[in-house]
C-alpha cells in the first residue's frame, strides 16, 4: 500500500498547486452555501424556515459535487497520457491498480478538505439551535461516500482519453447519470420499482444518510460502485498491452 | 563474449492493428556492455524498448532479464531497470528535488537513502545547482539530466535510454554522451539512436533494426567491414590555375590499385582544393601519397570515407 500513499500525496500536492482546486473548491462552497441558505428560487429559505437543521446541505451538496468533482479528476490520467509521463509512471515497480488507487486517494484528499470547509454550516446551526447530531454525522459520511464514488467515476473517465475536457464531460455525464437517471429510469419502466432494483438508485441510497441512518447496505453499495470504477480504470490502463 | 546475457530478446513480434511494428526481433545484451539500437525513425527501436521495460506486451516472443521472464515478472524486472523514454516526459510542475525524492520513494527506497542517492546522482549528472528549480523552467539539457537522474537513482543493473541526445544542442550532446559513456562502466546499458557517429562514440556493440527486424548485430567496425568490401577514400589536392580537375583525376586514376576515381567537388577556401572520391580493392593510401608527391602536387587531405547510416542501411537491407 505504500506506493499508493506516496502517489496520493503527490496527486494532492499537484491538485492544490493547480488553479482547478481553488476554482472547484470556491464553486463548491459558494454554491452549497447559497443553496443552503436560500434553496432553489427561495423555496426553502433557511431563515424563513425557522428550523435548526442542516438538511438542505445534504439535499444540495451531491448535485454540486457531481459537477465539480469531475473537474478535479479530469487531469489525473489524461494529463499523464498527453505528456507521456504515464510511460514512466507505469514502468515504476508498482501495479496499475496501485496507480489508480493512488490517484483516487489523492482526489479523496481534496474532497475531505472541501467537505471540512462546509463544517462552518453545521457549526452555525449548532450555535443557534439543537439540530440532530446523528443526521449531521450520517450526512457527512454519505457525502464522503457518494463523493468518493463520483471521484472514481471521474478517474475512470480520465483513463479513457488524453483530453482533459473530454474527461471532464464524460465524468460529468457519468456522475449526473448515476445521481439522477438511475431513479428516473426506474420510474420510467416501473410504476412501483421492485425494491431490489430501487436499491440501484443513488438518490434513494443517499437519502438514508441524510436522515442520520448509516445503513451498511448503502455503504456497501457506494463502495461497490467505487470498486467497479477502480477496476474498470485499471483495465483501461492495462489495455495499452493489447492495443 | 565475456559475460552472460543480462537481457535476452527472442523473436519479438508486435502488431498495432494490422501494422507490424516488430517482425521477430532477437538480440542479447551482455552484462556491463553498452548496446546501441540503431535504426531510422519508425524502425521499431522505441517499440522494442517499450517491451523491454514492460510498458507494452509483445504480440509474441519473449524478453528475459537476468534470467527472469519479463512478461511474467514485470515488477521484479522494472525494479532492476532505469528507463528514460523518448522526449523525456517529466512532471513539469514539480521541483527537481521533490521529483527525484518522489521517484526514489515510489521505487521503495527509504527517504534517508533516497536523499543520499540524490546527492550522488545530482553530482554525477550535474544537477546540483538546479535542485530547487521547477522542472518546467529548466532548459532541455537540464531536463535530460533530470530524466537520467531518475533512471539511475535506484542504482539499477540496467539502463534503457531512448534517444537520449535528441533535441539537445551540440555542447549538451557532448556532455550527455560523456555521461552515458561513464555510466556504462557500472551498468548494462541499451540506448537507441539514429545517429551513427553517436553510436560509434558510445557503444560497444550495435544492433541495427530496420522495418521491425534486426538486419545486423556486431561491433560497428565489423559491420562496416562487412558492408564495405571496397576501400573508399577522399583525397583533397591543392590546385593551381594551370590545372583543371579532369587532369588531376586522370593523374590519380593512374595510381596502382585505384579502381575508380571521380571528381567530387572543389573548394576555394582556405586554398583552392579539388576533392576526389577514390575506390580501391586494397588500402592504396601510401601509393596515392607517393603519386601526388611525385607529380609535385600538394596533398591537403587524405582520409577513409566512413559509411553513413543510410549507406549501411542500403547495403545491409539489400543484402538481406
Amino acid at each position: 500500500m505504500k506506493p499508493v500513499w506516496i502517489l496520493a500525496r503527490r496527486e494532492m500536492a499537484a491538485t492544490f498547486d493547480s488553479p482547478i482546486a481553488y476554482i472547484a473548491g470556491t464553486l463548491f462552497l459558494v454554491a452549497t452555501g447559497l443553496l443552503f441558505f436560500f434553496g432553489l428560487g427561495g423555496t426553502d429559505d433557511f431563515f424563513a424556515g425557522r428550523e435548526a437543521t442542516v438538511r438542505p446541505l445534504f439535499d444540495y451538496a451531491p448535485w454540486v459535487l457531481a459537477v465539480i468533482l469531475p473537474a478535479v479528476t479530469m487531469r489525473l490520467l489524461a494529463e499523464e497520457k498527453r505528456q507521456g509521463t504515464l510511460e514512466l509512471l507505469v514502468t515504476l515497480p508498482v501495479t496499475d491498480l496501485q496507480i489508480v488507487l493512488g490517484k483516487l486517494l489523492g482526489a479523496v484528499g481534496f474532497l475531505v478538505v472541501a467537505l471540512a470547509m462546509t463544517l462552518v454550516l453545521p457549526a452555525l446551526v449548532l450555535s443557534i439551535g439543537h439540530p440532530d447530531i446523528g443526521a449531521i454525522v450520517g450526512g457527512y459520511v454519505g457525502l464522503l461516500l457518494i463523493g468518493t464514488t463520483f471521484l472514481a467515476l471521474g478517474v475512470m473517465a480520465s483513463t479513457w482519453t488524453q483530453n482533459q475536457i473530454v474527461a471532464f464531460i464524460v465524468g460529468l455525464m457519468l456522475c449526473m447519470f448515476f445521481w439522477t437517471a438511475t431513479d428516473a429510469l426506474l420510474r420510467l419502466v416501473f410504476d412501483q420499482p421492485p425494491p431490489a432494483l430501487a436499491l440501484l438508485s443513488f438518490q434513494s441510497q443517499f437519502a438514508d444518510f441524510a436522515r442520520g441512518v448509516i445503513d451498511l447496505r448503502s455503504v456497501l453499495y457506494f463502495l461497490s460502485v467505487t470498486t467497479l470504477a477502480v477496476l474498470a480504470s485499471t483495465y483501461a490502463l492495462r489495455s495499452r498491452h493489447w492495443q | 563474449m565475456t559475460s552472460a546475457a543480462m537481457i535476452q530478446v527472442r523473436d519479438l513480434v508486435k502488431t498495432y492493428g494490422d501494422k507490424n511494428a516488430l517482425n521477430g526481433v532477437s538480440f542479447d545484451a551482455r552484462a556491463g556492455e553498452i548496446l546501441g539500437l540503431l535504426g531510422p525513425n519508425g524502425a521499431g527501436k522505441s517499440t522494442t524498448m517499450k517491451i523491454l521495460t514492460t510498458y507494452l506486451s509483445a504480440t509474441s516472443g519473449s524478453v528475459t532479464v537476468d534470467g527472469m521472464d519479463a512478461a511474467a515478472n514485470p515488477l521484479a524486472v522494472r525494479a532492476m531497470l532505469g528507463y528514460l523514454p523518448e522526449s523525456t516526459p517529466l512532471y513539469s510542475d514539480m521541483a527537481v528535488y521533490d521529483y527525484l525524492l518522489w521517484c526514489g520513494e515510489m521505487r521503495g527506497l527509504a527517504r534517508a537513502d533516497v536523499r543520499k542517492r540524490m546527492a550522488e546522482v545530482a553530482r554525477v549528472v550535474g544537477l546540483e545547482n538546479v535542485m530547487g528549480q521547477v522542472i518546467g523552467t529548466l532548459s532541455k539539457g537540464y531536463k535530460q539530466r533530470v530524466g537520467l537522474a531518475q533512471a539511475m537513482l535506484h542504482n539499477p543493473k540496467i539502463l534503457i535510454l531512448d534517444e537520449p541526445t535528441s533535441g539537445l544542442d551540440p555542447n549538451q550532446i557532448i556532455e550527455i554522451r560523456n555521461l552515458i559513456r561513464s555510466l556504462g562502466q557500472n551498468h548494462t546499458l541499451i540506448l537507441s539512436s539514429h545517429n551513427l557517429a553517436e553510436v560509434r562514440q558510445i557503444c560497444d556493440r550495435v544492433v541495427i533494426i530496420h522495418q521491425g527486424a534486426v538486419v545486423a548485430d556486431g561491433t560497428l567496425d565489423e559491420l562496416e567491414g562487412r558492408v564495405a568490401s571496397r576501400h573508399h577514400l577522399i583525397v583533397g589536392v591543392q590546385t593551381t590555375p594551370q590545372q583543371d580537375a579532369e587532369a588531376l583525376r586522370t593523374l590519380l586514376a593512374q595510381t596502382p590499385g585505384a579502381v575508380r576515381v571521380s571528381f567530387s567537388h572543389s573548394s576555394q577556401a582556405p586554398v583552392p582544393t579539388a576533392f576526389f572520391d577514390v575506390e580501391a580493392d586494397t588500402d592504396i593510401r601510401t601509393a596515392l601519397f607517393e603519386r601526388i608527391r611525385g607529380a609535385d602536387l600538394t596533398l591537403l587531405e587524405l582520409r577513409r570515407k566512413s559509411l553513413d547510416l543510410e549507406g549501411i542501411f542500403q547495403s545491409l537491407t539489400q543484402s538481406v
